[in-house]
């Protein structure tokens, strides 16, 4: 029956019958509809003021009788000048491009090193691999704020200012992904690492034969995480990048809140600037993405 | 073991041959945790102990450091404070998305459209957010969520001005960003639920009530625990939300201890007393980890 | 990999020996932001004339906007500019960190030591007198006031111009007069970070207080919470519960959101100084005739402006020969106390710039006490004007008064801003607050910081 494959939860058709778990379930179903006006609404709302001017959005607009101002919702027009004017002047296009680079070498470093490095703790386990899991494990809990300044003079003594490489690099240093990664590998059967190896094949071969491919549904989880992490980092890439040609779109939002020529809109289409491309990602996607993430869920 | 043809000597020498091959594999990532993590954060930790001018250590101090920031006049507050967070986080940001994710399983329409709403905000850039909500919390008439009272009558409210509710609201702002995708994760743990499962259950004449205590919640437990503890640790860093929308105000209703090695290194440059509260927050991270750790193993037993 | 080695090292040593042949470069940190076109235009004027000047010297445009956050990790790996403009509350902690180069004897054989304003030059040298600093401009704090709200109120004189408040009580009835006329809030009280307690000391100045003393022992005494501090503090606590004049939340106002409201027309009144005339104008759209500039307001205690200046650092690993290039750079800007041809040039430059960008021209406030220098700026000015004189002499006739120009309280001043502000957190967000008891606390806090600091 096609309505036991829909209600395949703890609730079924039949239960509806009765008001108590009608009303529940009305409420439930309340309760998401909600939920998911609470999510859009502020994009919708960041991106219908994006549309306003300075003082429209701060103060209201002026009723020349009474000299009093008022409250509008909508902008009082919906032409497009404030936002191409936002991005001729601070010249948009290089900046996605530039986020474009350091995102997709990051997503690379991020699946490979930090799979490899769970691959070595979950399956090969030399000795001594507990050792390095743990402090894997603690740098989880130690803040890592002040040890920006540090890591900056090291970057900057091996000449590696003014690149993308150290971004691209750091991603692949994550004690979250290689704890995803391990607890994924970990629940891998053992039977298709052994047929590998009675093939001829090395660690590093059956990693990449065979683990890899196998864990798309955890690759995937930390694609969209790298892709997000990569996206929305800015202290790091402000101090590496600041100033020259390869600034990404999140070092210009950070810089507006120190710049003398940017004002509350600049700001706020900054915002929908540096959120449309990753949502629009996500749309294309989200099939993909949702049923992968679903089935890599951590068997914690 | 016993009947592997290897001789001993041989053995082990095949062993030591093997993790040194192994080793080789994960050497990258050695190499860039090394790099990138280890090494900037050990210099953090040993600035702790010294009195420094800039990051350059210039004498050994042992713990005045730490005698100095804790007897400083808004560490109490913001250890205070950063349970308040911990209390409000799993109030609000612990339960919500596990609701979120049953309401979603158990839904029949929608599915993929409320999917979609909740993980959207997760893929907002935290800057973007934190600059966004506080434009949202305006507390003059033309804030985003005054706006909306304003439609029904209601006059503005000063979200962030309330000593009593500006925690609850920064959570807030965190949950906006982080439940969509904490509620995919258990969403994917109730996929592995059987229907069959549910089925014998209802002949076993369960009500609703019944199947959902017995079977959806302990099929979330195992997950929620992990993520229980990994919220804990974030809520203990909560840094930008407070520093860009409060600055922790007002009168440090909503300063949290990572600010507090925010304003040491960032605004006053002084990076040893900011690492002291650094190792200080660290130490109180290992500390809840391991009591928790216990706590479930024994419960385990 | 022995022939990878020596080739990368003959390769290091010449890289090496080529540095050294190298000319002098200049990393100008000064140089405007990307999007700062009308600023470009004019340094690449300056560049111009400074390449031809002096061909020997490569200019690096490296623009750096200081900010705290981006300081340290740049100074640690010797990536700051060699020359680069900071904020007035910066000397001490750049100094104490040793992240800034001494110039003292740049300048002395500049012979621009004694040229600079006492109080400036106090304000950019270590307790030894070593000078690091050198003021792009001096400035006081003001009251700036968004005309068109005085005249929606009907707060104007037969000229039109603004009848401003005189008093710290004046200004809270007009400020009560705008707010009931127009709906908009009479002043912009910050209250979110530190420039909330920055402001606030100019306030309790008026009221009668001092916030630091030095006993007879030559200990700094925190004395935020006499009689007349704490008057002050009640006065503003006034401003939100008994004339309700204050913008809606002032624990959300920090100097930017200010220039925002006091531009949009959401408050009337504002704390300001000279130089940041630009801010409510080309920044926040208001109109340059409709800016206008008075003192801050008397009090009990007298009528202070809280003065400061802006400095420009140079990089603590900048060569004498780079520290020499970027002054003779400032030089050209017209920043310096030297009246060249180019300097003269580079005002003018800077003059019709402001004007074409809608940024009002106002007098600078001297940073160098050179009478000659001082006069040319101001004709230079006045050929360039774009505003009515009127609207700014109150603020001018204000910092003129003799004893007006008070320098900000000596010691650890951030962390007594800091104290201040949470106390004024609390005053505008309880109306029950005990100000008394806040700042006994806030007192208190100041001179544990003081003993353990300062007092050791």
């Amino acid at each position: 029956m096609k309505s036991d494959v829909v209600f395949s939860g703890a609730v079924r058709r039949y239960d509806l019958k009765r008001p108590g778990v009608k009303v529940g379930y009305g409420l439930m179903t309340l309760f998401c509809i909600l939920a998911a006006i609470v999510a859009l609404l502020p994009i919708l709302w960041v991106i219908i003021s994006g549309f306003k001017d300075l003082q429209e959005f701060n103060r209201g607009v002026k009723n020349l009788t009474d000299k009093r101002y008022y409250i509008q919702f909508l902008p009082q027009s919906f032409s497009l000048e404030g936002y191409l004017k936002t991005w001729n002047q601070f010249k948009y296009v290089r900046y996605y491009l530039n986020s474009l680079a350091v995102v997709t070498g990051s997503v690379v470093t991020a699946v490979v090193v930090n799979g490899l490095f769970a691959y070595g703790l979950s399956r090969l386990k030399p000795r001594g691999w507990k050792v390095v899991y743990g402090l894997v494990m603690a740098t989880l809990m130690v803040p890592a704020t002040t040890s920006i300044v540090p890591l900056f003079v090291n970057i900057t003594k091996l000449g590696m200012g003014g690149s993308f490489i150290p971004l691209w690099l750091m991603m692949g240093a994550s004690a979250f992904y290689v704890v995803l990664f391990k607890n994924f590998y970990d629940a891998m059967p053992t039977s298709l690492l052994e047929a590998g190896r009675l093939d001829g094949c090395n660690s590093l071969q059956l990693f990449f034969r065979i683990v890899l491919p196998l864990s798309m549904p955890i690759n995937i989880v930390i694609v969209i995480y790298a892709v997000n992490a990569a996206w929305s980092d800015f202290l790091l890439p402000y101090l590496l990048l600041g100033g020259t040609k390869l600034e990404t779109v999140m070092v210009r939002l950070f810089t507006y809140r120190t710049s003398d020529r940017v004002n509350n809109m600049d700001i706020i289409r900054a915002i929908v600037f540096s959120i449309i491309p990753p949502i629009l990602l996500f749309i294309a996607f989200q099939r993909q993405i949702t049923q992968n993430v679903m089935s890599a869920g951590i068997k914690g | 073991m016993q009947t592997s043809p290897i001789p001993h000597a041989g053995r082990a020498k095949a062993k030591w041959k093997r993790d040194l091959g192994s080793w080789c594999v994960m050497l990258p990532g050695l190499l860039l945790f090394a790099f990138f993590i280890w090494e900037p954060l050990l210099e953090a930790v040993r600035l702790s102990v010294y009195e420094a001018q800039g990051t350059r250590a210039i004498r050994f101090v042992g713990l005045d450091n730490y005698r100095s920031v804790i007897a400083g006049p808004d560490f109490w507050p913001s250890v205070t404070n950063t349970f308040v967070y911990l209390l409000w986080s799993l109030l609000i940001g612990f339960l919500l998305p596990m609701a979120l994710a049953i309401g979603i399983h158990e839904s029949v329409r929608g599915k993929g459209l409320y999917r979609t709403a909740v993980y959207l905000p997760n893929i907002v850039p935290g800057l973007a957010t934190v600059f966004l909500w506080k434009y949202l919390f305006k507390s003059d008439a033309y804030g985003g969520l005054n706006m909306l009272l304003g439609a029904v009558g209601i006059p503005p409210q000063g979200w962030l001005s309330n000593a009593a509710i500006v925690i609850p609201m920064i959570v807030v702002t965190m949950t906006w960003k982080g439940a969509g995708s904490t509620a995919l994760l258990y969403l994917a743990g109730l996929q592995g639920v059987s229907p069959e499962l549910y089925e014998a259950a209802i002949i076993d004449g369960a009500n609703v009530r019944q199947r959902v205590w017995n079977i959806t919640l302990p099929q979330l437990y195992n997950l929620a625990r992990t993520l229980f503890i990994l919220q804990v640790i974030a809520v203990f860093q909560v840094l930008y939300e407070p520093l860009v929308m409060t600055n922790g105000g007002p009168n440090n209703a909503s300063i949290s201890m990572m600010q507090l090695v925010y304003r040491y290194a960032f605004d006053q440059y002084d990076y040893s007393r900011a690492s002291a509260v650094s190792v200080i927050v660290a130490i109180a991270l290992l500390t809840l980890t391991f009591i928790y750790n216990r706590v479930n193993k024994e419960k385990e037993m | 990999m022995k022939k990878l080695v020596s080739v990368l090292l003959t390769l290091c040593l010449c890289l090496a020996a080529f540095g050294a042949l190298a000319e002098t470069t200049l990393k100008l940190g000064v140089y405007p932001e990307e999007v700062a076109t009308d600023a470009i235009a004019s340094h690449e004027t300056y560049i111009e004339k400074y390449s031809a000047q002096y061909p020997d010297v490569t200019v690096e445009r490296a623009h750096y906007k200081y900010s705290t956050d981006t300081f340290v990790p740049m100074a640690e790996a010797g990536t700051v500019p060699t020359v680069f403009e900071s904020w007035f509350t910066e000397p001490k902690k750049l100094i104490g960190g040793q992240f800034i180069a001494d110039i003292t004897d740049e300048l002395e054989a500049r012979g621009w030591l004694s040229k600079m304003n006492p109080s400036i030059r106090t304000l950019m040298s270590d307790e030894n007198g070593r000078v690091y600093g050198v003021p792009r401009d001096a400035y006081a704090l003001g009251l700036m006031l968004n005309a068109e709200l005085f005249e929606d109120a009907g707060l104007v004189d037969e000229n039109g111009i603004p009848l401003y408040p005189k008093t710290w009580e004046e200004l809270a009835e007009t400020a009560k007069t705008i707010k009931d006329a127009t709906g908009s809030a009479g002043l912009c009280l910050l209250a979110k970070d530190n420039a909330g307690g920055w402001h606030f000391s100019n306030i309790a100045w008026a009221f009668g207080a001092t916030l630091e003393n030095q006993d007879a022992d030559g200990k700094w005494i925190a004395n935020l919470n006499s009689a007349e501090a704490v008057a002050a503090m009640q006065y503003v606590k006034d401003l939100k519960w008994k004339y309700d004049v204050l913008t809606a939340d002032p624990t959300s106002e920090d100097w930017g959101t200010g220039f925002t409201q006091l531009g949009t027309g959401a408050a009337a009144m504002y704390i300001a100084a000279n130089d940041a005339v630009n801010m409510p104008t080309q920044q926040n759209g208001l109109a340059v005739d409709k800016l206008m500039m008075c003192g801050i307001p008397a009090g009990p205690g007298g009528q202070y402006s809280l003065m400061g200046g802006t400095p420009y650092f140079f990089a603590a690993n900048a060569t004498p020969d780079e520290i020499n290039a970027a002054l003779d750079y400032l030089v050209i800007m017209g920043k310096a106390p030297e009246l060249t041809d180019d300097a003269i040039e580079g005002l003018r430059v800077d003059a019709k710039n402001r004007k074409e960008n809608g940024i009002p021209n106002i007098v600078e406030f001297p940073a160098w006490s050179d009478p000659e220098l001082v006069a040319k700026r101001q004709e230079i000015i006045s050929e360039y004007s774009n505003v009515d004189a009127r609207m700014f002499q109150p603020y001018f006739d204000a910092v003129a008064t003799e004893g007006n120009l008070r320098m900000e309280e000596p010691q650890n001043a951030q962390e007594m801003y800091a104290e201040l502000t949470k106390v004024l957190q609390a005053v505008v967000t309880d109306e029950n607050a005990d100000v008394q008891a806040l700042m006994d606390t806030a007192s208190a806090n100041l001179q544990q910081i003081l003993d353990e600091q300062v007092n050791k």
